[in-house]
């Protein structure tokens, strides 16, 4: 790929305003209209946007890795595609939300160093794993933005459920 | 091993290893760009693995990273870490130009930080492969600009499905006078730092 880095987008960060929640990491967040829940720089990360449209409420998941493959593995298991997304769900559910109204919408899972076969492959299979969780679950994903080699945020817009991809290659793309 | 059941004398050994290896590593660095280069004292960071995408601040930051695996008797990866300005800073260094005249990040300049990234990750195994007397090399480091935190995630990939700590030995570089500002983080595998640990006789 020919590139240079004056091509770049500039990248205007969100205004840090109340409704504003960062989803760092390994982590979740639930909420409802006005809110805006942010998961930043996704690599081979993803993240999984579920929305309710009738109540204007959703979620968020920072999803870092597919499922582990030790048990003692310990610490935040929602860094794991396997348990974040029934997560997701369970916790939409407490808070009033059908299963049926659900949707989601997905955006990362890139292989920023292609050349390594660890990391060349680990954004995918983080995809595979949320998409096979989904269908388990019967959510529809209504769209995605994954894979490629480079790096977004995503903003869950929870008052239109629009999910906003920022990256430095291509600047703001509305899911 | 858990990372997080390391000892004091443990820790304090993967700290003098990051410092003989940085110092070797800044002495390349200054050799390359004619001009002194200060280091830091290499700051071993024991941290959950969700927290790895925030330790070069914030994870949106533009940043130049150069990322090479290990091979030889370690596994584990090396990964040269400069905010954008500081990679440019950098390549005025290397073409001899005045400072701020590289104002953009292209091919050319991609290729100078892959081979400064590659002279310093080679200088920095090399001590540490004569102290723990095993073969380490670095293989042929590739290149991303873009956010900090996508790029630290490889760090996370690497031992996180394992474990949910992670230690990083990482070193900050400076040039005086300069913005020049870069991060070298060393960061073997689990059952690698097991072996370093026990050709020091700390196990």
């Amino acid at each position: 790929m020919h590139w240079d880095s004056s091509d770049y987008e500039r990248l205007e960060l969100p205004p840090r305003d109340p409704n504003v929640v960062d989803v760092s990491a390994g982590h979740y967040a639930v909420g409802e209209a006005p809110m805006v829940l942010v998961a930043p720089a996704l690599g081979s990360c993803v993240g999984v946007a579920l929305y309710d449209p009738q109540a204007q409420r959703g979620a968020m998941a920072h999803v870092m890795l597919p499922r582990p493959v030790d048990a003692e593995a310990g610490g935040l298991m929602e860094r794991f595609a396997e348990h974040a997304v029934p997560r997701l769900v369970n916790a939409l559910r407490e808070q009033g939300s059908l299963q049926s109204r659900l949707v989601a919408k997905l955006a990362g899972g890139a292989a920023m160093f292609r050349a390594d076969s660890i990391l060349a492959t680990i954004g995918e299979r983080n995809v595979a794993e949320v998409k096979r969780q989904l269908t388990l679950l019967r959510v529809p994903v209504l769209a995605e933005d994954t894979g490629g080699s480079h790096a977004r945020t995503v903003e869950l817009h929870l008052e239109t459920g629009v999910l906003l991809v920022r990256s430095y290659l291509h600047g703001v793309r509305e899911l | 091993m858990r990372v997080d059941s390391l000892t004091t004398m443990q820790l304090d050994a993967l700290q003098e290893l990051g410092s003989i290896g940085a110092g070797h590593a800044a002495t390349s660095l200054a050799q390359l760009v004619d001009r002194p280069i200060d280091i830091s004292v290499p700051v071993i960071e024991l941290l959950p693995v969700t927290q790895i995408p925030e330790v070069f601040g914030s994870p949106e930051r533009l940043v130049a990273a150069a990322y090479s695996r290990l091979s030889g008797d370690l596994g584990g990866c090396i990964l040269f870490v400069a905010p954008e300005e500081s990679a440019r800073a950098l390549a005025d260094h290397l073409h001899n130009r005045e400072a701020g005249a590289t104002v953009s990040f292209g091919r050319t300049e991609e290729q100078l930080f892959l081979n400064t990234a590659h002279v310093m990750a080679s200088a920095y195994l090399a001590a540490v492969s004569r102290m723990v007397d095993m073969d380490v090399l670095s293989g042929e480091p590739q290149f991303a600009l873009d956010m900090a935190g996508a790029i630290l995630q490889i760090a996370v990939v690497r031992v996180g499905m394992r474990a949910d700590m992670a230690i990083l030995v990482r070193t900050q570089f400076k040039g005086e006078g300069t913005v020049m500002d870069a991060a070298l983080f060393f960061m073997p595998d689990p059952d690698s730092l097991d072996a370093v640990l026990a050709r020091l006789g700390l196990v």
